[in-house]
């Protein structure tokens, strides 16, 4: 059984997954679709930004995140006026997040509409649907299954992220601390060795789960 | 006067389209020419589908050349028919009927009309080749387009199952008066559906016209094979638009036959005979059906007397029509 305080990092790390998988959400599919298109203008600009948070070290991401939505920064201090806090908090964990599950996301969702036949477009066209009206009516119930898996895989990926959120949101307990953090803490623990494979193992299963949810959605995709 | 006009030419690579194309609103307009002519790639600029290096289409006096596609007023029934695989067929139409500028006709009598109302709440993805080819023509009809073009939509079907389809467009053209540019490189298609042809080689148009008139050109029977080289006759009694008479299938009597079993016998007069490299020889009779060619030895041109003002009749076995 979970103790009260397992479950409240296990609830954090929920919180965070969800709203960064969330957030992410809409960029990732306006990129995908973008990237998914056979050519136009700023095309290798739109792919290496996308690709940015795999490339760049995550503490390096946390970092930038923390100049400019700190409360110093350009944007944090805007944010700050309006009552909104991101560095050090549970938003601040979830947003860090959102920027570095941003590659994977856009990568499973742009395969889904790569494997959209492109004739359906033009089927649409001709059946008077302007380009909004395509996307909506056409290319996203499409690549639905395929969103929903990367939907999925993103989640599980960002159970895991660490380095940027411990940069950006800090490691509170109780407010930001979620497994990965909290399996940090407690390896700096002297005799937290037990309490560290506990998290190392729920995280572990976390996971798989997470994996297998992707890969059977990707099954039922195909079948479809 | 014409209903849709277009002046268009492109480049890609080696090639380059170059046509001027004209449409009437009052009938089937075929766009014939062999693999590689261009045929399809014109229609995808006539739909706006691609852009030209230079166009100019009219359509009913409006320039559409400027339009993006949803906002031209064109359908188009691609040959794999293209219908949405997330819909079921019931969806796929009202997907059509819900964009559509005007209302039109009802989706029960659209079922009806293309003999679909059994497959309405299936998955397209079950359907059988014929069965996609007549929903993408209700989807089309659904959408209430201006003119429609349709690219080759019966050629996955076979031979009865392609004659049918194409009885279900010449009434649709009829019961709904909707103009329409078909794609075809079947002789038999063509003859079966045009009223106007037009003819693309290599990107230029070779001929055009009236079907029957523009069909028996020499540019366009180069383009056929030789033994489909004929002439499309409309008989009175056919329920079909025209047939694509074969030279080969017609023989020559001098004097009027008696006793025989071909079931169409048309008098006529000699109008030309056209010697062919091959010791053959075109007959060209004018006959009450249209103008007839058969492609006799010269041998029999001799035997028959035949020359130019002469009586002849012409026979034909019904199985060739």
């Amino acid at each position: 059984m979970l103790s009260g305080e397992e479950l409240q990092i296990l609830t954090t790390s929920f919180w965070v997954a969800a709203n960064a998988v969330l957030w992410s959400l809409p960029f990732a599919i306006a990129a995908a679709f973008a990237l998914s298109r056979p050519r136009f203008p700023g095309k290798l600009v739109l792919d290496a930004i996308a690709h940015l948070p795999i490339i760049l070290p995550p503490v390096l991401v946390g970092f930038v995140l923390l100049i400019l939505l700190g409360r110093r920064g350009p944007l944090g201090a805007l944010l700050a006026e309006t009552g909104i806090q991101f560095a050090f908090t549970a938003k601040g964990a979830a947003l860090a997040t959102a920027v570095m599950i941003f590659p994977v996301f856009v990568r499973s969702i742009r395969l889904a509409f790569e494997a959209t036949d492109r004739g359906l477009f033009e089927a649409a066209a001709v059946l008077r649907a302007g380009p909004w009206d395509r996307f909506l009516s056409v290319a996203l119930p499409l690549a639905g299954p395929g969103i929903l898996a990367g939907m999925v895989m993103a989640f599980a990926t960002a159970l895991g992220e660490f380095g940027a959120v411990i940069t950006f949101a800090a490691n509170i307990p109780g407010k930001t601390q979620t497994l990965p953090l909290a399996i940090y803490a407690a390896l700096q623990q002297p005799g937290g060795e037990a309490e560290a494979a506990r998290l190392a193992t729920l995280s572990f299963l976390l996971a798989s789960l997470g994996l297998a949810a992707a890969a059977l959605l990707q099954r039922w995709t195909a079948r479809e | 006067m014409s209903l849709l006009e277009a002046n268009i030419r492109l480049r890609q690579g080696a090639f380059t389209l170059e046509a001027r194309l004209e449409a009437p609103g009052d009938g089937i307009t075929v766009l014939f020419g062999p693999s590689g002519s261009g045929k399809s790639t014109l229609l995808a600029v006539l739909a706006g589908l691609r852009t030209a290096d230079r166009q100019t289409i009219v359509l009913n006096g409006r320039d559409l050349a400027a339009l993006p596609s949803h906002r031209r007023g064109v359908g188009l029934v691609f040959q794999d028919a293209r219908l949405f695989p997330h819909l079921s067929v019931r969806r796929n139409i009202e997907y059509a009927v819900r964009r559509a500028p005007r209302t039109g006709p009802a989706m029960e009598e659209i079922a009806r009309f293309f003999d679909i109302v059994p497959l309405l709440d299936r998955r397209v993805g079950n359907l059988s080749g014929g069965e996609k080819s007549r929903v993408a023509l209700a989807r089309a009809l659904a959408a209430r387009p201006d003119f429609l073009l349709l690219d080759e939509p019966f050629a996955a079907l076979d031979g009865p199952r392609r004659r049918a389809f194409i009885q279900v467009l010449v009434h649709m053209h009829r019961s709904w008066h909707l103009p329409m540019l078909v794609v075809t490189h079947n002789i038999d298609d063509a003859a079966g559906l045009g009223s106007h042809l037009v003819a693309l080689k290599e990107g230029q148009v070779v001929a055009a016209g009236e079907f029957t008139e523009a069909s028996r050109g020499p540019e366009f029977q180069a383009l056929l094979d030789s033994r489909d080289t004929g002439t499309a006759v409309r008989l009175a009694h056919s329920q079909h638009g025209g047939h694509w008479l074969r030279a080969d299938q017609v023989l020559i009597a001098a004097e009027p036959p008696k006793a025989i079993s071909a079931r169409n016998i048309l008098a006529g007069t000699v109008q030309r005979l056209m010697p062919e490299p091959d010791d053959g020889v075109l007959v060209e009779l004018a006959t009450e059906a249209g103008v007839i060619v058969s492609r006799l030895t010269q041998e029999a041109v001799k035997e028959l007397n035949l020359a130019p003002q002469k009586k002849a009749w012409a026979l034909v076995k019904a199985h060739a029509l």
